[in-house]
C-alpha cells in the first residue's frame, strides 16, 4: 500500500527519540494511517534507534495497534461488564449480522471494521458503541441500524 | 505570568471571585464523556448562540460553565442551575431558550425537565433533593458538575493550589508524609496499601531520582471513577501529585492515562499547560526551589498495564510485562529507580488532607478505612452513576437508597465488586459495610470501586466466564499459571455454560484455580480465579443446575434457552427485521413463529418485543 | 554471608543473591524450565516455585519463584513440601496440555507423575513453551533480531513483521539452547537457513568443512576484535595448528636443552 511517509519524519519531530516516546510515536502514526504500516515501523526503529523486534513486540502487545488496514468507519463495541450485563454481545451480534463482518475484520470495501473494546468508561449508559470516536449509548437493538448510518 | 508566592494565589482567587459575583445565577452543563455522548456540547453551543444574539442581564459567557461529570450519566445532558441547584435532566438543544428565558431571566421552573423518582415518580427539582446525590459525601468528587473543567483560574478561585502553597511554604517533607499517614488514607485503586507508608518507604531510599507516577489506567470494566475525575478535575490530580513528589523528593512525574480516555487527555495536558505558564510546575515553583514536572503517558490498550510494574513499562516504551515484585516498585520502580505509583482517586484526596488536617479527615469512614470512596454504580440499578460515600456504609444503602433498587422491580440475584479481580455477593451479604477489609473477608473485595448490579435474569456461571473470557485476553501470556490455567478456566467454565459440564468439574475449578493464585506472577492471575470462586461460593446450584439439568435458570447460556412466541403475539412485525438468521416468519396482524432450526438464541426478538410475546425456557 | 535454611539445612548464602543459584550450589534439584544461566531469571515458568516462611511469620507461608527471590537471613525454605509439589503437579499438567507432542515436557512431567493432562489438550499445541530463553540470548548476543510477539495465549517467539529477521546472523544461539529443540534450521550445503533467513556458510580453507555464517563471523570480527581471516579455519584445524605450533616449541625446547 502506497502511502505518504513524509508525515512520518513529523510526526518524529515531535517527540523525544528515545524509547520513552515508543508507545507515543506509534500512536500518532496510527492516528495518522488508521493503522501501522510496516514502512512506518521500520522507520520508527531507526529514528528512535530501537531493535525492530522490539518495536514489532509493542505494536503488537497493545489492543489499540493495528498493523492491518482498517475500514473509513470503526466501530468499537463496548464489552465491558456493565455493558455486558446491559446486552453488549446482543448488540455487537446484530451489527456482525447487518454487516456481515465479524469482530476484528474489515468489510472489503474497506468502509466499515468492527472491534470489541474492553471498557470507554461510559459504564452509566451501557451498552455504548463508538463510531470513529463518537459515542452512542444506551444502545437498543431496535436502533442498532439507525447508528450505522450515522456518521 | 508567573506566580512568585501564595499571596498571589489568593489575589488570582479574589479577583476572580469578584468577577464571578456579577453573576447572580450561573449555568452548569455537564460535558463529561458520557453526556457529550449524548449531545452536551450542543446544548452548549445553544447557549453561546443565544448569548452571541442577546444581551441578557446579569448572564453572559463568563456564567456558562463546562464542567466535569455530575456522575448521573443515563439523565444526561445534565444542566443545573446555581446557586439554587435547580436539576434538569435529558435536556437538548432546543430547551435551551426556554432554560434562558424561563429560569435564567425569570425564576421558573420548567417542569418537563425536572427529574422524576424512579421509586415514588415524584419530580424533582433541587439536585440536593434526588437521592441520588442526597446521601453522598462528595469530598474526592467535590469539584466535578461544580466547577469549569478547563479553567486554572476556577480551581484557584475555588480554593485550589492552597493546599501545596501550605506544603510548600510551611510544611517539612516528613511533615508531610506524617499528616498523610495520619490521616489513614489507602490506596484507593483497590490495594488499599497506607499511602503515607509509601511515600515514606520511597523517600528513604537513596538514589538518583525518585519518580511520582498516577495511575489513571483505571482497567476494571465497569469503573469510570478516575475518568471523571481526570476529565472533570484535573488540576486536583496535579495538585496531589505535586504535594507527593515534594514529600519523596522527585522532580519528574507521569501520568498514565488509559488509551480509551482521549477527553482525559486533552483536559490533562491543558491544566498542565496552564500550570507551566502560571509557574506552578517547572523550576523553582512559587520561589521555594523545589522544582516538578509531568507528563503525560498514554496507555495503548492492555489491562495488565493497570499493575504497577507493568505500569512503568509502558511508561518507558516497552511491552507492558510484570515482574516478579519481591523487590518492589517502591524501592526499584521506573528505570530502576524508587517511585510511587498512586491511584487518581487517592492523589486528589492529598490536597483535602492538608488543607483540613488529617484529623478531619479521620471522622469519615471507619477507624481501619477513613475517609469515603468512590464507587461506579451500574448494571440493573434504577440510578446508574458515580457515587461518593463514606467507608462503612452497606451495599444496601448504596444500592437501594442511593441506587433507587432494581429496574422493573425485578429481584436482586447479586452485586459483583472490585472488577475482574473481585467476586459476587448475594443478598445475604448486602448488610456487610464496604471498606479494604471487610468484602475481601467473604470472597469478594471492594477494589478500584465498580459495583455492578445483577438481577434474576443474570447467569452467574456465564458471568464467571465472561471475567475469564476478559483476563484470558488480557493477559500478558508470560506466566504458565495465568496464561495456561486461565485458560483452562475459562474451557471449564464455557463447558459448562455449553451444556457439557461434568461431575468432576467443580472440583477441577477449585484445585486449579487454587494453584493458580499461588503460584502467578502477578495480581491479574493471582486475582483471576476470584470471580469463577466466588459465584461457585454462593451460587453453587446454578452451576449444578447447568451441569445435571442441563438447563439455565436465568435464560442466558444460549445452548441451554430456547425462544418461543406465545399466542398473545399482536403480528407488530417488529421481531422479524432483527433476527440474524431470518428464523421468523408471519405477516403483520398474525402470530409469528420462530422456526427452532434456525434459531441461534440470540435474544435480540426478546428485546424488541413490546408485548412480552415471547418466552424464553 | 547470612545463614538460611532449606529443607531443614542450615546453609549459607550471600544476602540478596537469588534463592535458585543457593539451591544448585546446595545441589538441591529444582526444575527451572525457563532458566538459563547465561541470561537474567525470567520467572515465567513458575516450576522453580519454592515455600518459604520465616519465624515471626507465626506459620504463615508463601510461595515463590526461586529463581527471583533475593534470599535474606532467616528465611526457610521448603522446596519439595506437598503443597510445592501440587503446585508443581499443576503447572506441568498445563504444560502437556499445551504441548501434548514434546517429549521433553513429557519426561519433566512424569517425574512429578503426570502421565497425561486432566485438561483439555489442545490439539494444535506446537512445543515452543514460551520460556524466552531464546529471546533473551539472542538480545544478550547483542542481535535482538527475535521476540515475543503478541500478547497472552497466542503469544508466540517470531522475527518482526513475520519476514526474515534483518539483524539475525544465524548464530544458532536460540536453537542450540532451546529446551524443547522447537527452533528448527537447516545446514544444507553452503547455506544455512533459520528463522525463513538464508546464510552462506564459511568454509574451512584447511579441512574444506562448514564453520560459522560470514555474517555471525564479521559481527565478532567487528565487535571483538577478533580479525576475519581468523574464522575462514575452523576449531578443529585450529588445535591442529596450534598443537603443531606447539610441537614445534617443544622440539627446540628440547633441542636448546640437549
Amino acid at each position: 500500500m502506497n502511502h505518504n511517509f513524509d508525515k512520518l519524519h513529523e510526526i518524529f519531530d515531535r517527540h523525544p527519540k528515545t524509547q520513552e516516546s515508543l508507545i507515543a510515536v506509534l500512536q500518532d502514526i496510527q492516528k495518522e494511517y488508521q493503522y501501522l504500516p510496516s514502512e512506518a515501523l521500520t522507520e520508527t526503529s531507526k529514528v528512535l534507534d530501537i531493535p525492530l523486534s522490539k518495536v514489532f513486540s509493542v505494536s503488537t502487545f497493545y489492543n489499540s495497534f493495528s498493523l492491518n488496514e482498517r475500514g473509513e468507519t470503526v466501530i468499537k463495541v463496548c464489552t465491558g461488564t456493565a455493558c455486558h450485563i446491559r446486552g453488549a454481545k446482543l448488540i455487537k451480534d446484530q451489527i456482525e449480522s447487518l454487516l456481515n463482518l465479524k469482530s476484528g475484520e474489515t468489510s472489503k470495501d474497506k468502509k466499515f471494521t468492527l472491534e470489541e473494546v474492553a471498557c470507554v468508561g461510559a459504564c452509566a449508559m451501557a451498552p455504548v458503541v463508538i463510531t470513529n470516536d463518537k459515542y452512542h449509548g444506551s444502545v437498543k437493538v431496535s436502533n442498532v441500524k439507525k447508528l450505522l448510518k450515522a456518521k | 505570568m508567573q506566580i512568585a508566592n501564595p499571596k498571589q494565589l489568593n489575589k488570582i482567587r479574589k479577583e476572580y471571585l469578584a468577577k464571578q459575583d456579577q453573576y447572580p445565577k450561573k449555568i452548569m452543563v455537564c460535558c463529561g464523556t458520557g453526556c457529550i455522548a449524548n449531545g452536551a456540547l450542543k446544548l452548549v453551543d445553544a447557549f453561546r448562540d443565544i448569548l452571541k444574539k442577546r444581551k441578557i442581564k446579569g448572564f453572559t459567557v463568563e456564567a456558562l460553565k463546562e464542567t466535569g461529570c455530575h456522575g448521573f450519566c443515563e439523565q444526561g445532558p445534565l444542566v443545573v442551575i446555581e446557586p439554587d441547584g435547580t436539576f434538569y435532566s435529558k435536556v437538548k438543544a432546543k430547551d435551551v431558550e426556554d432554560i434562558v428565558e424561563k429560569s435564567i431571566k425569570k425564576d421558573e421552573i420548567i417542569e418537563k425537565l425536572l427529574f422524576t423518582d424512579p421509586v415514588d415518580k415524584k419530580k424533582i427539582t433541587k439536585y440536593n433533593d434526588i437521592s441520588f446525590f442526597k446521601y453522598q459525601k462528595r469530598i474526592a468528587l467535590k469539584n466535578l458538575g461544580k466547577i469549569s473543567a478547563h479553567s486554572i483560574d476556577e480551581y484557584i478561585a475555588y480554593g485550589g493550589y492552597q493546599a501545596l502553597a501550605k506544603v510548600l511554604s510551611k510544611m517539612s517533607q516528613d511533615e508531610v508524609i506524617q499528616e498523610i499517614t495520619k490521616s489513614g488514607l489507602r490506596g484507593r485503586g483497590g490495594g488499599g496499601f497506607s499511602t503515607g507508608r509509601k511515600w515514606k518507604i520511597c523517600k528513604d531510599i537513596k538514589a538518583e531520582a525518585h519518580y511520582v507516577i498516577c495511575n489513571g489506567d483505571e482497567g476494571d470494566p465497569g469503573a469510570f471513577m478516575d475518568r471523571s475525575i481526570m476529565e472533570g478535575d484535573p488540576h486536583a490530580v496535579l495538585e496531589g501529585m505535586m504535594i507527593a513528589a515534594y514529600a519523596i523528593g522527585a522532580k519528574q512525574g507521569y501520568i498514565y492515562v488509559r488509551e480509551e480516555y482521549p477527553l482525559a487527555v486533552t483536559h490533562l495536558e491543558k491544566a498542565i499547560n496552564d500550570c507551566e505558564n502560571l509557574g506552578l510546575l517547572g523550576d523553582n515553583i512559587l520561589k521555594t526551589g523545589f522544582s516538578f514536572s509531568i507528563k503525560i503517558a498514554r496507555g495503548a490498550g492492555a489491562f495488565v498495564c493497570g499493575e504497577s510494574s507493568a505500569l512503568m513499562k509502558s511508561v518507558a516504551g516497552e511491552v507492558g510485562e510484570p515482574r516478579a515484585k519481591y523487590i518492589r516498585s517502591v524501592v526499584k520502580g521506573l528505570y530502576d529507580q524508587p517511585t510511587v505509583l498512586n491511584n487518581v482517586e487517592t492523589l486528589v484526596n492529598v490536597p483535602i488532607i492538608i488543607d483540613k488536617g488529617a484529623d478531619w479527615y479521620k471522622k469519615l469512614g471507619t477507624p481501619k478505612s477513613s475517609g469515603t470512596k468512590v464507587f461506579s454504580l451500574v448494571g440493573k440499578v434504577r440510578n446508574t452513576g458515580l457515587i461518593e460515600v463514606p467507608m462503612g456504609i452497606t451495599l444496601r444503602e448504596i444500592i437501594y437508597d442511593i441506587g433507587g433498587g432494581i429496574i422493573d422491580n425485578r429481584p436482586f440475584k447479586a452485586v459483583q465488586t472490585g472488577g475482574p479481580s473481585g467476586g459476587c455477593l448475594p443478598e445475604s451479604q448486602l448488610d456487610l459495610p464496604v471498606d479494604f477489609d471487610t468484602l475481601t473477608e467473604v470472597g469478594a473485595m471492594m477494589g478500584s470501586g465498580g459495583m455492578i448490579v445483577m438481577d434474576d435474569r443474570t447467569c452467574m456461571v456465564d458471568v464467571a466466564k465472561y471475567f475469564l473470557e476478559f483476563l484470558v485476553s488480557e493477559s500478558c501470556g508470560k506466566c504458565v499459571p495465568c496464561r495456561e490455567g486461565l485458560f483452562q478456566l475459562l474451557k471449564l467454565a464455557t463447558k459448562i455454560c455449553e451444556g457439557r459440564g461434568e461431575e468432576d468439574d467443580l472440583e477441577k475449578i477449585e484445585k486449579l484455580s487454587d494453584n493458580i493464585i499461588l503460584s502467578s506472577l502477578c495480581g491479574l492471575g493471582k486475582s483471576g480465579p476470584n470471580p469463577i470462586m466466588s459465584t461457585l461460593r454462593y451460587f453453587k446450584d446454578e452451576y449444578i443446575t447447568h451441569i445435571k439439568d442441563k438447563k439455565c435458570p436465568a435464560g442466558v447460556c444460549r445452548d441451554l434457552i430456547t425462544y418461543e412466541i406465545l399466542d398473545n403475539c399482536t403480528g407488530c412485525t417488529a421481531c422479524k427485521p432483527v433476527c440474524p438468521v431470518n428464523a421468523i416468519t408471519g405477516n403483520k396482524k398474525e402470530l409469528h413463529v420462530i422456526d427452532q432450526n434456525l434459531c441461534t438464541q440470540c435474544g435480540a426478538c426478546f428485546a424488541v418485543c413490546n408485548f412480552d410475546a415471547i418466552l424464553v425456557s | 554471608m547470612i545463614n538460611i535454611t532449606i529443607n531443614g539445612r542450615i546453609v549459607q548464602a550471600e544476602e540478596g543473591e537469588y534463592l535458585l543459584s543457593v539451591l544448585k550450589r546446595e545441589k538441591i534439584d529444582v526444575p527451572a524450565l525457563c532458566h538459563h544461566d547465561a541470561v537474567e531469571p525470567y520467572g515465567g515458568c513458575r516450576l522453580c516455585t519454592v515455600e518459604i516462611t520465616k519465624k515471626e511469620w507465626n506459620g504463615w507461608s508463601d510461595y515463590v519463584t526461586s529463581c527471583l527471590y533475593p534470599v535474606e537471613k532467616g528465611l526457610i525454605v521448603s522446596t519439595h513440601s506437598t503443597k510445592v509439589n501440587e503446585i508443581r503437579k499443576t503447572i506441568l499438567d498445563l504444560y502437556v496440555a499445551r504441548h501434548p507432542n514434546s517429549p521433553e515436557i513429557k519426561e519433566l512431567a512424569e517425574q512429578y507423575g503426570v502421565f497425561e493432562t486432566t485438561f483439555e489438550t489442545i490439539a494444535d499445541g506446537d512445543n515452543c513453551t514460551l520460556c524466552g530463553i531464546c529471546t533473551r540470548i539472542c538480545d544478550e548476543m547483542g542481535f535482538h533480531a527475535i521476540s515475543l510477539v503478541g500478547r497472552g495465549h497466542g503469544k508466540i517467539v517470531a522475527p518482526p513483521l513475520n519476514e526474515a529477521p534483518p539483524d539475525c546472523t544465524g548464530c544458532l544461539s536460540c536453537a542450540l539452547n532451546c529446551p524443547t529443540n522447537f527452533i528448527k534450521f537447516k545446514d544444507e550445503g553452503d547455506y544455512r537457513t533459520i528463522w525463513g533467513k538464508k546464510f552462506e556458510l564459511i568454509t574451512c580453507s584447511q579441512c574444506g568443512k562448514k564453520t560459522i555464517t560470514k555474517e555471525f563471523a564479521q559481527y565478532l570480527s567487528d565487535n571483538r576484535d577478533i580479525p576475519y581471516e581468523y574464522f575462514e579455519i575452523c576449531d578443529e584445524c585450529h588445535r591442529k595448528q596450534t598443537a603443531l605450533e606447539m610441537g614445534k616449541i617443544a622440539n627446540w625446547t628440547r633441542e636448546e636443552q640437549s
